[in-house]
């Protein structure tokens, strides 16, 4: 029979939050035995045990929208720097499309400093240097592939396993498979920092053709945090609460006389979403935080930055939601602005944003909460061993981009610490040993929340469907 | 973790009755286990057979797996027995799929009788069935399908639904829109036998019905006023909009309404109106993003075309074809590509300016226009012959010209299907793996063997595929659709899947009422009188009503032994507050409007912002269908209650109960004016007392006579109100006047801000988001 019947039948008594008893922390104690086929028809975000016993628990998923220039970053090419300027050879680029570059364009070296990190000496370039002082506690995948070169389809794919819209995300899944542990707040939730979406939209957060109850809630670290959170002006608590009561006496009214289950769950949902006001509105109130952290996350209250969206992550995750997934623009290295340069414009955004990804790496350490989150950060794709095309003629050094071998970092549940995976050839043009091809790195990130990424599946217009669509395979290696 | 009784029940699902006891039958049991099991493997791809073994036809099954009669010297029975760590067990232990007791006792006895296949229903033409026998009372041929079937199940139908639920369930349902208290008042008071059927009649003459069925049918066409992908820059498209919502006012025939979307260009004198329809297939998405290739995105929408053909119409999931031969469906990837070839000869190729286009020009314009042309004309005429260098004035006034005529813009233009001609036309290839720069040999436009034949003398053209699909040889299109508009209807379709009807969707509920409407409805596609036939029934008239235990029997009420009831969707929802409010402009058609949304501000990775400039006057409270729908980012207050984003086609839309659409409902600025709206409407006309002015509010919203308990607990919520705001004359003006504005003369802000709470409570009770 399909599972999906279960979900239709329930799609008028779904709930958006897990409205059990269980908080944080009741899990291990709710004597779950064997994982349910499905989730709860009433309660489809109640806690679920993965496939088996996984290391990690939740999600902090780090995207740098328009995708950084890893050469200057973690794929130190010494060749490269030697033949800077010549001509690219023609092998690499016979049978290539490029976003914006044609004809024979120039190598280009890195003009970052690299060296050794850590006990363990994971290669770094100075433009992360707050990133530095946890290498020991990172994996570097540098022998990353992806199918796509622009970044829509490359975003989706990273996040959803297809190129076009239209399938779950990440997020979803996990929440699909795990649910959530709080009770008061979205299982997945998405921060965006300046306002800048990614190209690939909501589709990157999306349910697909998963009940929407899976689907990322968007959380805005300025202003309201969650869409029509706040009472209209005029409306204190105390008078909403009067409505909300008559709402209830009215509503049970309807359900004594025609007897539908559902009106009972739209009282509990009313009731959820008063407390969503009050826990949402809490939670996303970094005032409440010591001035030494907001400092060592670079965070200010009342700001939309990405620094406040990393401090977010750690409260949010710490209420017990799964998933938590972030977008900073300003990764598009083409060079056609200063911003855009290798040089000082890579090392300007490179230390602002990787020293709220380093306290962020320490924060969750500090609270013994890295060991069960996975912190992933990275783009969508790489960037070209060569100067773009573009802005070959002028002052300022800009990369194309490039979907055949790039680099990502990936931390904490059950990922090994200090330690660099695979590696790209002598240039930079193509994966040298052990490929991660992008699904092999979700069905590595499902591997270690507990499943097997081949069974976590939906039947959809008649075919079961997974994040790895019939790909990927678990990367063995990085596992701790 | 333990699950709740109710999810247990559903997964037994309701599958047909049996219709001789104990007698499997190939379809509704032996072929829902070999699919999910075996298929994959042993099915019609032959590029992923394994051993050979094709276990969908009754020939390869008899090769080498199953000896008729004689289950226990059968290979499959065999294979599916072995335990589990017996390396010939199957399927294979890294499935992680183990057929069950019962199953494999299903095949047993399968091959006991016999072993024998059949086609798969939904592919066999729907025959009339005889009309079954029912003690309960019909009104007409679907009750009597829907009342022996209760029979049988030992159930009984409800009770009529009283007057004022019917109609506001059947308003709803047909326009979407609650009925004007004047309408339920000459329903309630006709004591004409005929009094329901007048009422019927009345809502499905009215202009709304268009409306209301064209959302539905918009979600089918993907349509949206942006063209998708990273950019999503906005498009022109809604004369397709009007069109669809003029043709289902005008009761235009399915079969014209099919062939017009999909090859009104095609047809003999098209009209402008058969132009316009082939904007169906201009929903494509575009990509305008930088460095992408047009042809890459070109072929991603004839891709799109074929998919949404075959699942709007047939109920078929092409998609799976596009890449390897169907693992499940009888449709290789040849045929896939036969079909993709109807749609690979039209002018689009994914270019940033949608051309082909139909452009509307005012006459002015025109008029405007042919002058200019004269007038160039005139000039190069005189400047024929003469030097580059002569003539200086002249050649000036021709380049302002030319200028002008090139400023000079139609009011509106919409992109439409456009057929390439001779030496234009492309030649279609298979594409290895779904890739369209990896091709393989030719192939010529065609349909899949397993379905009807194409006739044999018909040019293999777009305009006769059109027909094709309408044919009445066709199985599945008539019950396809009929199954769409009884899900409208009733909530949940005869066949739940009402996206799959191929082998691996479910079975349909009732397979003798699904052919008999399919059969009916084919007889004249005469959509109105269908759904008036749907709704006549006594199955649709009953109370919605329900025990316990046949709650817990029936949860999603397939079986129909009680009134329909289900969320409203996303528009409605909207829509209806307005109405109630008096604030619902009835201002039909036209450019595309933007209500009232929160400002967001977020805006598109390359694209400008999101946010929007709010529309004014009546344009902003004009129904939910004519709001802009920007694809990379729908209406947040309508998204909430699941309206897709249309990218691609969508067959079905949830129906999820969740906390945000709690908190849209109570906090969304648009509700909060609606509720203004409402207070001040309750003052102005509800009468003097408190009791007189609940009542009103109530009345309003849900179009039924209150009971006491009702009007008194909003009386209390009044006055408890009314005391915090007299205290408080700051919060008072303002809940009372933002957004709406200035309080009218005399009424106290006091007043209407306790008002305002009363009206913001009912527009969220549960019995406003649900028909009655």
């Amino acid at each position: 029979m399909h599972p999906q019947l279960a979900w239709l039948q329930a799609t008028t008594r779904r709930t958006f939050l897990n409205g059990s008893a269980l908080g944080l922390g009741a899990l291990a104690l709710s004597g779950l035995e064997g994982r349910s086929a499905e989730p709860s028809a009433d309660k489809p975000l109640a806690p679920r045990k993965p496939h088996f016993a996984a290391k990690a628990k939740r999600v902090i998923y780090l995207h740098m929208s328009g995708a950084p220039p890893h050469l200057d970053i973690f794929d130190y090419k010494p060749e490269l720097q030697k033949r800077d300027g010549q001509n690219c050879p023609d092998e690499y680029l016979k049978g290539k499309r490029f976003a914006f570059t044609s004809g024979v364009p120039k190598l280009l070296g890195t003009r970052q400093p690299f060296k050794q990190h850590g006990k363990s000496g994971v290669w770094m370039s100075d433009a992360i240097k707050p990133l530095h002082a946890v290498a020991d506690d990172v994996t570097v995948i540098r022998s990353m592939r992806t199918d796509e070169f622009n970044h829509a389809p490359a975003e989706l794919l990273l996040y959803t396993g297809f190129a076009r819209q239209g399938r779950p995300s990440l997020g979803a899944w996990t929440c699909y498979g795990l649910g959530s542990e709080s009770e008061n707040l979205p299982g997945f939730v998405v921060l965006i920092s300046n306002g800048v979406q990614p190209s690939g939209g909501q589709g990157c957060w999306g349910s697909g053709f998963l009940p929407s109850v899976f689907q990322g809630v968007q959380c805005r670290s300025k202003g309201e945090p969650v869409l029509y959170l706040s009472d209209p002006p005029g409306l204190d608590r105390d008078t909403r609460r009067m409505g909300l009561d008559a709402l209830k006496d009215l509503n049970e009214l309807q359900e004594k006389e025609l007897g539908h289950p559902e009106t009972r769950t739209r009282i509990s949902q009313y009731e959820l979403a008063f407390r969503m006001q009050m826990s949402a509105t809490e939670v996303m109130d970094i005032s409440r935080e010591p001035q030494k952290v907001l400092d060592a996350y670079g965070a200010k209250p009342g700001a939309g930055t990405f620094a406040n969206n990393c401090l977010l992550a750690r409260r949010l995750v710490e209420q017990g939601v799964r998933y938590v997934q972030l977008f900073d623009w300003g990764w598009d290295f083409h060079g056609t602005n200063p911003n855009e340069d290798i040089r000082d414009g890579l090392t300007k955004k490179g230390t602002t944003t990787t020293q709220s990804v380093a306290a962020l790496i320490q924060d969750l350490k500090n609270r013994d909460m890295l060991k069960d989150t996975l912190v992933i950060w990275g783009g969508e794709f790489g960037r070209t061993p060569f100067r773009e095309g573009r802005t070959a003629g002028g002052q300022v050094l800009g990369r194309d981009h490039y979907p055949d071998v790039f680099s990502l970092m990936v931390a904490g549940g059950g990922i090994k610490g200090g330690y660099t995976h695979g590696a790209s050839d002598e240039l930079g043009f193509k994966v040298a040993e052990n490929e991660v091809h992008v699904h092999d790195l979700q069905a590595t990130l499902q591997h270690c929340l507990g499943f097997d990424h081949t069974k976590l599946t939906y039947r959809f217009q008649g075919r079961d469907y997974r994040l790895t669509d019939v790909h990927g395979k678990v990367v063995k290696d990085i596992l701790a | 973790m333990r699950l709740p009784a109710l999810f247990a029940l559903a997964t037994l699902g309701f599958a047909p009755a049996a219709r001789a006891q104990d007698a499997v039958d190939f379809n509704r049991d032996v072929r829902p286990i070999l699919s999910n099991n075996c298929f994959q493997c042993h099915g019609p791809d032959e590029k992923t057979r394994k051993a050979k073994l094709r276990l969908d036809t009754q020939d390869g099954a008899l090769a080498a797996s199953v000896v008729p009669g004689k289950p226990d010297a059968s290979e499959l029975i065999a294979r599916v027995i072995a335990p589990h760590d017996d390396a010939a067990a199957m399927p294979p232990a890294k499935s992680g799929k183990r057929l069950t007791a019962k199953e494999v006792d299903t095949l047993k006895r399968w091959i006991k009788g016999g072993a024998k296949y059949a086609a798969h229903w939904a592919y066999i033409k729907p025959a009339l069935p005889p009309v079954p026998q029912t003690k309960f009372d019909t009104a007409n041929a679907v009750d009597t399908f829907l009342f022996a079937r209760l029979e049988q199940e030992g159930l009984k139908p409800q009770p009529g639904a009283d007057r004022y639920a019917l109609a506001r369930r059947v308003a709803l349902d047909l326009t979407g829109l609650p009925p004007t208290a004047a309408e339920v008042e000459a329903f309630v008071s006709d004591k004409a036998a005929n009094a329901y059927e007048t009422f019927v009649d009345k809502m499905l003459a009215k202009p709304a019905y268009g409306e209301h069925f064209a959302r539905f049918w918009l979600d089918l066409a993907r349509y949206a006023d942006s063209a998708g992908y990273a950019d999503d820059p906005l498009r022109t498209i809604w004369k397709y909009r009007d069109y669809v919502i003029e043709s289902f006012n005008a009761n235009k025939r399915f079969d014209a309404f099919t062939i017009e979307q999909l090859a009104g260009d095609l047809m003999p004198n098209a009209t402008v109106a058969q132009q316009i329809a082939t904007a169906f297939h201009r929903n494509t998405m575009t990509n305008s993003e930088g460095g992408t290739n047009d042809e890459e995105f070109r072929n991603v929408a004839v891709v799109d075309r074929v998919n949404t053909t075959y699942l709007v119409w047939m109920g078929t999931s092409m998609a799976c074809a596009q890449c390897h031969t169907h693992k499940y469906d009888p449709i290789t990837q040849i045929e896939y590509f036969r079909s993709y070839a109807f749609f690979n000869n039209t002018a689009d190729a994914d270019r940033p300016d949608e051309s082909p286009k139909l452009e509307f020009w005012s006459d002015k314009q025109r008029e405007q226009k042919a002058d200019l042309e004269a007038r160039i004309a005139d000039l190069e005429a005189q400047l024929k012959g003469r030097k580059p260098d002569e003539a200086k004035p002249e050649r000036d006034a021709l380049a302002g010209l030319k200028k002008q005529l090139a400023a000079l813009k139609p009011d509106t233009s919409v992109p439409v299907m456009k057929e390439l001609t001779g030496a234009q036309r492309r030649k279609t290839r298979l594409q290895y793996r779904g890739n369209f720069l990896d091709l393989g040999d030719e192939v010529t436009e065609g349909t899949p063997a397993a379905l009807h034949a194409f006739p044999k003398d018909a040019p293999k053209t777009r305009l006769e595929f059109a027909k094709w699909l309408v044919s009445s040889e066709n199985p599945l299109t008539a019950r396809v659709i009929a199954n769409r508009f009884w899900e409208q209807i009733f909530g949940t379709g005869i066949v739940r899947t009402s996206e799959e009807f191929g082998i691996q969707g479910e079975l349909p509920s009732h397979f003798e009422l699904l052919d008999w409407l399919a059969v009916d409805f084919q007889r004249d596609w005469d959509v109105k009188r269908f759904l008036k036939l749907l709704v006549m029934s006594n199955a649709y008239r009953q109370s919605a009503k329900v025990t316990p235990e046949l709650f817990e029997r029936d949860p999603e009420n397939r079986l129909l032994a009680r009134g329909p009831r289900v969320r409203l969707t996303a528009e409605m929802v909207r829509d209806q507050a307005l109405s109630a409010a008096g604030l619902l402009s009835p201002k039909m058609l036209g450019p595309s409007v933007r209500p009232q949304q929160p400002n967001l501000g977020v805006s598109a990775a390359f694209g400008g912002s999101i946010d929007w400039q709010t529309s004014a006057g009546e344009d902003k409270f004009r129904r939910g269908v004519y709001t802009q729908w920007r694809r990379s980012n729908p209406y947040p207050s309508m998204s909430t209650f699941d309206a897709p984003n249309r990218d691609t086609c969508v067959v079905r839309r949830a129906r999820t109960n969740t906390p945000l659409q709690a908190l849209v409902t109570m906090n969304d600025p648009v509700y909060i004016e609606a509720a203004q709206a409402l207070a001040r409407r309750t003052i102005a006309h509800g009468g003097k007392t408190t009791e007189e002015r609940a009542a009103f509010a109530l009345q309003a919203c849900l179009v039924r006579p209150t009971t006491q308990a009702e009007v008194s607990r909003l009386v209390k919520l009044y006055d408890d109100a009314k005391a915090k705001f007299t205290k408080d004359a700051a919060k008072a003006a303002q809940f009372a006047t933002a957004p709406l504005g200035p309080l009218p003369k005399g009424v106290e802000a006091a007043d209407a801000a306790a008002w305002t709470v009363v009206a913001n409570v009912i527009l969220n009770l549960d019995e406003m988001l649900l028909k009655r």
